[in-house]
């Protein structure tokens, strides 16, 4: 054997031996990796699972993502020929061509759109902008925004009186309604409107407008849930009741009959006082919608979508048919559009008790009275509008970038009309679909989006009891920008997303098998890169802080107490809480641990956009900022706090409101080196 | 002869004319017509509510009208009166506490805010939202005074006057730390001109300017004397209860008498000195030109220059008026007259008045 050839063997021998040098070990410890990132031991070992699909910035993310539309809600002309479609994602309002079904228009609009309604003569579209904090009014005829007018934090279902003086703009984030004189073309008044609503629906003859919320009342845990449908008094612009709708929540939208007989509203019956791992039993969480008698005794009388072994989660609108007759629900965990005979709904009213209709909104089989069909939809059906013939309903699919198309004749589904938005589903949008879906839950009891709505938090407290019952009451927490901020759960005993929401998830909270690998990845994949927090409007509206703001920072930042003692290290806030994200990923005890709970330090929870994540502590004990001090702070424990002023408390959490989103906040720590360098 | 009789005759027609003008002025002073000669406002045909007749108690300490209806703070709860009818609401129905002692109802949105023992208290819609010094940035729970003004809800409170932006939902507090007061406790709270005024006992009166942020104060000259050392040379003592605000003029009260302020000077009202009840002044509240002051006496009203005062008999329900216009004083008397003469709290609106007291609420009409 040649010399030369000795060395062209060694050469691919010598790779192949550090080769398996490397492999053997390098597996090994992969596999150790890789099960104590998933809790599981038969992972495939992709690297790309985490380490590619997880990137949320830079090109690498550009590269992995795209740019979708994510039709929200809509409007209709009155002749029925053209659609007005919010596509959330793009910040567009989009033109269609509801005949040729074609895209015929995108025009911009504000950051992260959400309603859209037409002035009767059908000249002007008001957009709701709900990450920009205002209305936008569009000039149909040149498709251009003509004004922009401020509203409260959080814009979103909108409505005009009758006489199309005044524009009611729901403020999702600030709980309020914006009375918009459009003469004048102001705010002239901001009402308020229960909690975290959306909702709006204006009475036939104009008197009336009600606006319902998502967000439950905020009570200790044991007490069931009630949510808010507030009532005004158009003619006086004035809040003239409040119903309280009990055992519900995320009542999401409403509408009046035509005759006026009769007030609608989507919403959720959470059962969350229940443990979990009550799921398999059925009815964890039901899902239908509410009737507000307009005559009569008027009562408020819930009744389910949902039917035995099968659950229509997550109902988003809720529209009447042009002649009364009947109701269509959209519910985007199950990807239908329940059609409710409101003839049988006005029979079961006349001839049915409250007490006995109060019974039966937990009869699951008491749906059959009145549900005449089941429709399929695309990815996430949202908002829907009637044709003004009455023959068509057209849907937004929100997740599969279309408006689907039903023949109300025959409730059949004709050809959606394709927005035009990408071809390729990337792993991230897959993994927002799962998200919303709620075929992964026993039943399709609820999806991830159910508690996370917004991909948020739904402010309730749950009973994640394990295998002793009543132990570890929790607070829901939110998902937004969670990346890089593992571990997660509050006892942080999850080191990823991905262990997070597998095997175990499955066990306890969903009792279905599990999610599949590829799944996970897109799951993991959108939590961690696709959701962002809302810019905070609220406090922090042009990025610098107040002088209350600034002294509150000087507080969070002490390092001496009023008396001019050293606060030891872990009684100041800045050592647990650090910028960017206001956590140094690590546990604490802060004292707030209750009889019930197992024995735990808690995982530091991250401070960005906090002012929207009420209530707080663990267990949601604590309705408001202040309450973590006033009521729960006794021993310094979470901080040395008692040696402040009532006025010191109120700077502290002034600038608490004011943080923001994690990558403003990078960015300003940024500078701040910078301005320290040099 | 002649020019004699003449001058004779001339002599007595003045006199007479002269007499007749004087007897005119002695006999409108002596027996006023009250609907004509008295342009303060004179109420009777009082109309007095207790426990007996659907109040849920007798210790009322605050009254507003509100369209048709009256709301009426009392010790056991908010009692409304509507169509006739008395409904009360307590802590049970979401109130901070049941001890109502301010009431104000915002013009722009129709809220009630109730100002209580334990808290503020949003009622909108039917609904009760609680605000503490606990859940909330609000100073301290013992809320003396309320007001509505535009967006922002300002409070007087045992700790410090604070002030609620009802669209940012932000509290901001003022004490001796940031105000000029003497200590943080703080009694009324009144609002007019972009400017806001706050009643801070030992403090005087504390201006705020709404345009600026700066604080100013009005205190005592006298430096706090229990009597005025020389009158009208500003707030007459530094215990302010209570300041109204209205057609550009300041209404202060202290326990030692009642202060005009017309954006110029300061005028100093006493029992001794006027038609004004009592120098011991619980509230004050102005409407229009007229000043209606609660004290420990009965209830004054004054436009600053004439005075109302109404008082009830000790032993009897009745009562009387007393009008004093300068020098001369008139009585005319009712039957029945106000509840008790410990006055809390009034309102008014149109010609009816309403009036707070330690035992039952009074209603009263205008009769001249």
């Amino acid at each position: 054997m040649s010399i030369k050839r000795k060395k062209l063997l060694f050469v691919p021998g010598f790779v192949l031996v550090i080769g398996l040098l490397i492999y053997f070990p390098g597996r090994k410890h992969a596999r150790e990796h890789v099960n104590l990132m998933t809790a599981v031991e038969d992972h495939p070992l992709k690297c790309a699972s985490c380490h590619l699909h997880m990137i949320d910035k830079g090109p690498i993310a550009s590269w992995l993502n795209a740019d979708y539309y994510s039709p929200l809600n809509m409007a209709i002309s009155r002749d029925g020929n053209t659609l007005y479609v919010v596509a959330q994602d793009a910040n567009e309002l989009m033109v269609v061509d509801a005949l040729k079904k074609k895209v015929i228009q995108h025009i911009p609009v504000g950051k992260y759109p959400h309603s859209v309604i037409l002035s009767e003569d059908g000249a002007s579209a008001f957009v709701s902008n709900q990450w920009a904090d205002n209305v936008m009014i569009v000039d149909l005829a040149s498709a251009s925004v003509t004004d922009t007018i401020p509203t409260g934090n959080g814009p979103s279902g909108l409505s005009l009186s009758i006489d199309q003086k005044y524009l009611y703009v729901v403020n999702t984030f600030s709980s309020d309604l914006t009375v918009i004189n459009l003469e004048r073309k102001t705010e002239v008044k901001r009402l308020s409107a229960g909690n975290n609503p959306t909702g709006i629906a204006l009475s036939p003859n104009g008197e009336k407008l009600y606006v319902s919320s998502r967000r439950a009342h905020m009570v200790p845990y044991g007490e069931p849930t009630i949510t808010d449908v507030t009532e005004f008094n158009t003619s006086k612009n004035r809040v003239s009741a409040t119903m309280e709708i009990d055992e519900a929540y995320l009542m999401e939208n409403m509408a009046f009959t035509p005759e006026g007989d009769l007030a609608l509203i989507s919403l959720i019956r959470p059962k969350n006082l229940v443990p979990m791992v009550q799921v398999e039993r059925g009815w964890m969480m039901n899902h239908g919608f509410g009737v507000i008698e307009q005559t009569g005794q008027q009562r408020i009388i819930q009744f389910l979508l949902d039917e035995p072994n099968s659950y229509y989660s997550d109902p988003f609108d809720i529209l009447v048919s042009n002649d009364g007759k009947r109701a269509f629900v959209s519910s985007s965990g199950v990807n239908r559009i329940s059609v409710v005979n409101l003839d049988s709904i006005r029979s079961l009213l006349q001839n049915y008790p409250e007490e006995e209709l109060d019974y039966l909104a937990f009869d699951l089989s008491f749906s059959r009275h009145y549900i005449e069909k089941r429709i399929p939809t695309g990815a996430s059906p949202k908002g829907m509008v009637i044709s003004a013939d009455g023959s068509r309903l057209y849907v937004a699919n929100q997740l599969d970038d279309q408006v689907g198309v039903i023949d109300l004749n025959t409730f059949e589904n004709l050809d959606p009309i394709d927005l035009g938005g990408p071809k390729k589903l990337t792993v991230a949008r897959k993994g927002r679909q799962l998200f919303v879906n709620a075929g992964g839950t026993f039943q399709n009891q609820y999806s991830c989006y159910t508690c996370h709505p917004d991909y948020h938090e739904d402010g309730l407290v749950y009973n994640m009891a394990g295998k002793d019952m009543g132990r570890n009451v929790t607070n829901v927490q939110s998902l937004r920008e969670i990346n890089h901020t593992a571990p997660f759960k509050w006892n942080g005993k999850n080191e990823s997303v991905y262990k997070q929401d597998g095997m175990r998830f499955s066990t306890v909270l969903t009792r279905t098998e599990a999610f599949s690998f590829p799944d996970l990845d897109a799951l993991a994949s959108f939590i961690l890169t696709g959701i962002k927090n809302p810019p905070n409007l609220m406090y922090n509206p042009s990025g610098e802080l107040t002088a209350a703001q600034l002294r509150g920072k000087e507080i969070f930042d002490r390092t001496v107490d009023n008396y001019g003692n050293e606060i030891p290290e872990k009684g100041r806030c800045v050592t647990c809480h650090p910028s960017p994200y206001y956590s140094n990923f690590s546990f604490e005890d802060v004292g707030t641990l209750s009889e019930s709970d197992d024995t735990i330090k808690f995982d530091t929870p991250h401070l960005n956009n906090i002012f929207a994540s009420a209530p707080y502590l663990h267990d949601g004990r604590a309705v408001t900022l202040e309450e973590i001090w006033t009521k729960y702070g006794g021993r310094d424990q979470h901080g040395v706090v008692n040696d402040m002023t009532k006025m010191q408390l109120n700077d502290l959490i002034a600038y608490l409101n004011s943080l923001g989103s994690a990558e403003l906040e990078a960015k300003e720590q940024e500078v701040l080196k910078a301005e320290i360098k040099n | 002869m002649k020019s004699k009789f003449n001058l004779t005759f001339f002599a007595f027609l003045t006199l007479l004319t002269f007499g007749i003008v004087s007897m005119g002025f002695t006999r409108s002073e002596k027996s006023p017509d009250v609907k004509e000669s008295n342009s303060v406002p004179i109420y009777g045909n009082w109309k007095n509510f207790t426990k007996d007749n659907g109040l849920p108690g007798n210790k009322t300490y605050a009254v507003r009208v509100d369209g048709d209806r009256v709301l009426v703070g009392t010790h056991e709860g908010l009692a409304v009166y509507e169509d006739e009818k008395w409904t009360t609401y307590t802590t049970e129905n979401g109130l901070s506490h049941n001890g109502v002692i301010a009431i104000d109802v915002s013009e722009l949105t129709g809220d009630v805010w109730l100002g209580t023992m334990g808290g503020l208290t949003r009622w909108s819609g039917g609904k009760f939202e609680q605000y503490t010094q606990m859940n909330s940035g609000m100073a301290n729970d013992l809320v003396y005074a309320v007001i509505c003004d535009g967006k922002d809800v300002w409070v007087a409170t045992g700790g410090g006057a604070g002030k609620l932006d009802t669209y940012t939902k932000e509290w901001e507090i003022f004490t001796e730390q940031n105000a000029p007061m003497h200590e943080p406790w703080t009694y009324s709270v009144c609002a007019g001109d972009n400017k806001v005024w706050i009643a801070a006992w030992g403090g005087g009166v504390i201006e705020y300017n709404k345009k600026t942020n700066h604080f100013r104060d009005y205190v005592d000259p006298d430096g706090n004397m229990e009597i005025d050392l020389f009158p009208d040379d500003g707030v007459v003592h530094d215990i302010t209860t209570g300041v109204s605000y209205s057609n550009g003029i300041l209404w202060a009260a202290t326990y030692f008498g009642l202060s005009r302020y017309d954006g110029r000077g300061w005028k100093g009202y006493f029992d001794h000195d006027s038609g004004l009840a009592s120098n011991f002044i619980n509230y004050v509240r102005s409407v229009g030109d007229y000043a209606y002051l609660c004290t420990d006496k009965g209830l004054s009203i004054t436009d600053g220059e004439s005075w109302v005062t109404y008082k009830k008999n000790e032993n009897d329900k009745n009562g009387k008026a007393i009008i004093t216009n300068g020098e001369s004083k008139t009585e005319k008397s009712f039957s029945p007259s106000i509840s008790h003469n410990f006055i809390l709290g009034v309102d008014v609106q149109d010609d009816v008045i309403w009036v707070a007291t330690s035992y039952g609420l009074s209603r009263g009409e205008r009769i001249n």
